[in-house]
């Protein structure tokens, strides 16, 4: 981040980023990973994919989140 | 004929709790003209209402502002230290007309639902915020594509910098699905979820009221009549707060989203 963007102005509209990203990154990475699973389940007529895939995008997107937010 | 009898009436004379279908399937208001129904006739009414009282407040504004101008002014001191500031910075003035009228067209649909005899939230019918959250989207990619290029715009939203290379295939579809997808998604949805519920459960407690006390009156029937009269009271308060609420957020969501598109995040 650089020192431009440390102004006090700009420190509500970071706050508010983040806690409206939060949700819809978290969503997002379900509805990705979620989706390539159950796919992948379709295809291979299997039923594991599907949970892990949701699994995986909630650690992806919190994890972006986390990256992007959390210092 | 012991308690449960009075309360458990034969079919017919029991209390139905109003349904979706007849609270907002509204008929039309000049028969043979369909399109032309309650929220229609308040949508128009709103942006009348928004229309003339900023004109009568700004049409001839003054230093000492008085009267209407000085309410109004209020209301664009709100919106201009609580909504546009925060996201837009020093571009905050050049949005200022886009972020107030969309602030009280909002509030003013809102509003409607608790005003009586006219009692319906403009925005609980998906359309209307739908509409306006397209808007937004459409200014928020031409923005972007304008002030950061066609190709930037997508680059600075799918792979913020500062992230381990071979991660970046992994997480760009999670940023594109929430940026481009869920995000207008939800821009109208939480405005039209919140008026939908709101004049749901507005409508229930009256009901019950209007049901038990006028309807069907009956001692074991009155209390329950009594509270459903009391929350109506209790939950009219709180609608006007959500009401409030959710005009802001959507306000504040537009300049939000105005704003990443004027300036890449970090």
């Amino acid at each position: 981040m650089s020192a431009q963007e440390r102004r006090p102005e700009n420190d509500g509209r970071d706050f508010a980023d983040a806690m409206w990203s939060v949700p819809s990154s978290l969503l997002a990475g379900m509805a990705i990973y979620g989706g390539l699973g159950w796919l992948l389940d379709r295809w291979l007529g299997m039923s594991a994919f599907f949970p892990i895939g949701v699994v995986l995008g909630v650690v992806l997107g919190g994890y972006l989140v986390y990256r992007k937010f959390g210092r | 004929m012991n308690a449960l009898t009075v309360l458990l009436a034969p079919a017919g004379d029991q209390f139905g709790a109003p349904t979706p279908e007849e609270l907002f399937n509204l008929p039309p208001i000049i028969p043979g003209v369909y399109w032309f129904t309650k929220p229609v006739l308040l949508a128009m009414l709103s942006a009348v209402l928004v229309i003339g009282v900023t004109w009568a407040a700004f049409a001839k504004p003054k230093l000492v502002p008085r009267g209407v101008q000085n309410a109004v002014e209020l209301g664009y001191m709100f919106v201009r230290d609580q909504v546009a500031r925060p996201f837009l910075g020093k571009d905050a003035d050049r949005w200022m007309g886009l972020l107030v009228s969309v602030f009280f067209l909002v509030l003013v649909w809102n509003l409607m639902g608790v005003v009586p005899v006219l009692q319906f939230p403009v925005a609980s019918h998906i359309a209307f915020p739908a509409v306006l959250a397209l808007v937004i989207y459409g200014l928020k990619v031409y923005l972007g594509i304008k002030h950061q290029g066609g190709v930037g715009y997508f680059k600075n939203m799918m792979f913020p910098p500062g992230l381990p290379k071979p991660i970046y295939f992994l997480l760009a579809p999670i940023e594109f699905l929430s940026n481009m997808i869920i995000a207008p998604f939800t821009h109208a949805v939480r405005l039209f979820a919140n008026m939908f519920a709101g004049h749901m459960l507005l409508a229930f407690f009256s009901m019950v009221g209007f049901w038990f006390l006028f309807e069907k009156l009956t001692p074991l029937g009155a209390p329950v009549g009594v509270v459903g009269v009391v929350m109506t009271i209790l939950l009219t308060g709180l609608e006007i707060f959500i009401q409030y609420l959710q005009a802001f957020l959507f306000a504040m969501l537009a300049a939000m989203y105005i704003g990443g598109s004027l300036h890449p995040e970090h």
